[in-house]
């Protein structure tokens, strides 16, 4: 309902509608802020969550360019725009562009097995939602025990709650508008909220 | 006992043997310009006999060499025939002897360890088809090179005696240090010959122009004898098989990629190499061929290491044909045995990684993983994938412009076809509310429009649009984009 009237959903908060009171400012730019060895997920919450923003921030501004990739961007609607981000930052980044949730699937499978990068990011924002759920949660669990085995971070990226077995769930909002555009990413990136979900079930 | 040989009017020659119009005239080659200099007063690098009998010499200016003669032809360098004519007189050297050294463009230096009358002979009538050859023989290197170079001195076995009547200006062909300002101070103290020269002490001469000085002197007196540098063929690694009957089942296929990777790889381990990458073709029953280059992230020379990727890539091929040959090739370099650094991070698995990879392309297609790297254009989506494989390009990358817009975009590929009701204000159109696609709604505020446009000189691919970041009533970031004459068109999101 709320994709379809998203103007009715428009008055209540965003913060109301995660169902968290108080939000936790602390938003997380480094890979060590994910579990070892487990799958965490990154929710966009709201038209404009500001998930670009925390990639450039987890990307960074490197002085010198990476000879190997240290971020795995698992690409599943083949939407990263490689201009929006310095020539550097992308030079630690191995773009996969996919264009199914099967073909995406077996990607972070293949990815998560082979371990020589150990941060692996999975964007599902832009895949519909139909698709995503119509795919079976044992894929998931297989993946979590992939990850478990293999010992790198498998983070998310999703417009809804999606995996069943995250270790650990972050929302992502921002309030931005137009008029943002004219300040810097520093200064965005303060105006981003990251929020986590405390689970009440063992995984 | 070392033979020099040495090709006349090099660059000329070059040029002239395949082109019989100009027989017989005067002809000539320029040095290169130098910038902002007229062409007329550029010297002339290299002439042939002809211009010679008219009484030109290298260095002159064309103006100068045109008025003393003006049936003179300018002709342009010809580096491919160059290289022809310097690999014939390789070829010919290395009929004497296998050890030849390539000193200059012009000059070949051959180490005879024990010369015979019968090697001597051969020297004398080596020859080259419209090239004048000439050679010298010494017991230096160096000693012979100059001794080639000279006409007095050329066709003989020499001592260092020999070269007292040569120009002192013959040194430059011999470079040491600031030879030429040593060589310009020696001619203003009054020297004309290498005799002159050799005539000074040895240890004045180093104290007052350096040890370069003192190195020529010691070579025109033959006390030093230096190891050539030999001229080696470059290797080939490339392997064919040819299958009796052609093959349609990939067991067989790999059986013979398994034997030509194993002599590749024994081939490599004797030369303490490894392959950097590795081409694979198949040859089809049909006449086409199915190429195949496969980077490695690191160095291999075994074949485990070889063979995983193009299993990966076998197994995931489908063609029409039956194969009926394989060709294997590899480029080499030296194998890593550096120890790991401390403060970069390296692939732990580096052989697993080329197999990921391989099986990724496998999985999603050609051009679907790399790292990305922004181009220096303005034509939207421009970007090119580099091979993961250890490759990146850091040094291009610290040279390119910041993101223009400060929120990412993600895009949509290709931009989606919409409807946008829009009016038309101060000669520019302004989006009014996005009427289809997936975003549709009033837009409440723009920023833009921005123009941009691009290869406007070649009419085909000339593109031009005007860009909006809008937002709409959903409170959706979005990138709108007007391309003439009137396509709207949603190229992506802020998110």
């Amino acid at each position: 309902m709320r994709e379809k009237f998203p103007q009715a959903h428009q008055a209540h908060g965003v913060r109301e509608e995660v169902g968290v009171e108080i939000p936790e400012r602390g938003v997380a730019f480094t890979p060590e802020a994910f579990p070892l060895g487990a799958i965490s997920e990154v929710v966009a919450i709201g038209p404009v969550s500001g998930l670009g923003l925390w990639v450039a921030g987890l990307l960074g501004e490197p002085e010198r360019g990476s000879l190997h990739p240290e971020f795995i961007w698992i690409d599943g609607a083949d939407a990263f725009d490689p201009a929006s981000f310095s020539a550097l930052a992308c030079s630690r980044l191995l773009w996969v562009r996919c264009r199914a949730v099967v073909e995406m699937f077996k990607a972070a499978d293949l990815l998560a097995r082979d371990g020589n990068v150990p941060f692996l990011l999975l964007d599902t924002t832009r895949l519909p939602r139909k698709e995503l759920l119509s795919f079976p949660a044992a894929g998931w669990w297989r993946l979590k025990q992939t990850v478990e085995t293999h010992g790198g971070r498998l983070v998310v990226m999703a417009a809804f709650p999606l995996v069943p077995c995250a270790k650990q769930r972050w929302q992502l909002t921002a309030d931005l508008s137009l008029q943002d555009f004219d300040k810097t990413r520093e200064e965005l990136r303060e105006k981003l909220i990251m929020i986590p979900e405390k689970f009440h079930r063992a995984n | 006992m070392f033979a020099a040989l040495y090709i006349r009017d090099f660059s000329v020659v070059a040029v002239l043997r395949g082109r019989q119009e100009f027989a017989g005239l005067p002809c000539a080659i320029l040095a290169t310009a130098k910038k902002n200099a007229a062409e007329e007063k550029s010297p002339l690098a290299a002439i042939n006999q002809a211009a010679r009998q008219r009484g030109l010499a290298v260095g002159w200016p064309l103006n100068r060499a045109l008025v003393r003669c003006p049936e003179l032809r300018v002709l342009p360098r010809d580096p491919a025939a160059e290289a022809a004519l310097l690999a014939e007189c390789i070829e010919l050297a290395e009929s004497l002897t296998p050890d030849v050294e390539v000193t200059a463009a012009d000059g070949l230096i051959l180490d005879f360890c024990c010369p015979s009358a019968q090697v001597r002979a051969a020297l004398d009538s080596l020859e080259l088809p419209a090239v004048e050859l000439w050679h010298a023989q010494a017991a230096t290197p160096d000693l012979a090179y100059l001794a080639a170079r000279h006409a007095s001195t050329q066709g003989r076995s020499i001592v260092s005696k020999d070269l007292a009547a040569v120009p002192l200006d013959f040194l430059d062909c011999i470079r040491i240090g600031h030879h030429f300002t040593a060589l310009k101070l020696l001619e203003t103290w009054g020297m004309k010959t290498l005799g002159d020269f050799m005539a000074l002490p040895r240890q004045a001469l180093t104290e007052r122009l350096g040890l370069g000085v003192g190195h020529w002197h010691d070579l025109l007196h033959g006390k030093t004898c230096r190891l050539l540098r030999l001229h080696r063929p470059p290797e080939c690694l490339t392997q064919r098989v040819t299958f009796e009957e052609p093959l349609t089942a990939l067991e067989p296929l790999i059986f013979s990629l398994k034997r030509l990777l194993h002599t590749l790889s024994g081939r490599l381990a004797a030369r303490h190499l490894a392959a950097s990458f590795i081409e694979l073709r198949l040859l089809l029953e049909t006449g086409g061929e199915v190429p195949r280059r496969i980077h490695f992230p690191e160095p291999q020379s075994t074949v485990e290491g070889m063979l995983g990727p193009l299993q990966t890539w076998l197994d995931s091929l489908k063609i029409r044909a039956a194969v009926s040959g394989l060709e294997l090739d590899a480029e080499t370099s030296f194998a890593v045995a550096a120890q790991r650094e401390w403060f970069g991070r390296q692939l732990p698995q580096p052989e697993r990684w080329a197999e990921t990879l391989a099986k990724l392309e496998a999985l999603l297609g050609p051009d679907r993983v790399g790292i990305p790297v922004p181009v220096q254009t303005h034509a939207p989506d421009s970007f090119h994938l580099s091979p993961a494989a250890g490759l990146a390009q850091t040094q291009q990358a610290a040279a390119m412009p910041l993101p223009a817009c400060t929120l990412p975009l993600q895009r949509y590929r290709p931009p989606l076809a919409i409807a946008v009701a829009h009016e038309v204000r101060d000669g520019h159109p302004l989006p009014l509310a996005l009427l289809t696609g997936p975003h549709p709604g009033q837009v409440l505020a723009a920023r833009g429009p921005f123009p941009a446009s691009g290869t406007w000189w070649q009419p085909t691919d000339a593109w031009q649009r005007l860009e909006w970041d809008i937002q709409i009533a959903s409170h959706h970031l979005l990138r709108l984009v007007l391309e003439k004459p009137d396509r709207w068109k949603l190229e992506g999101i802020y998110q």
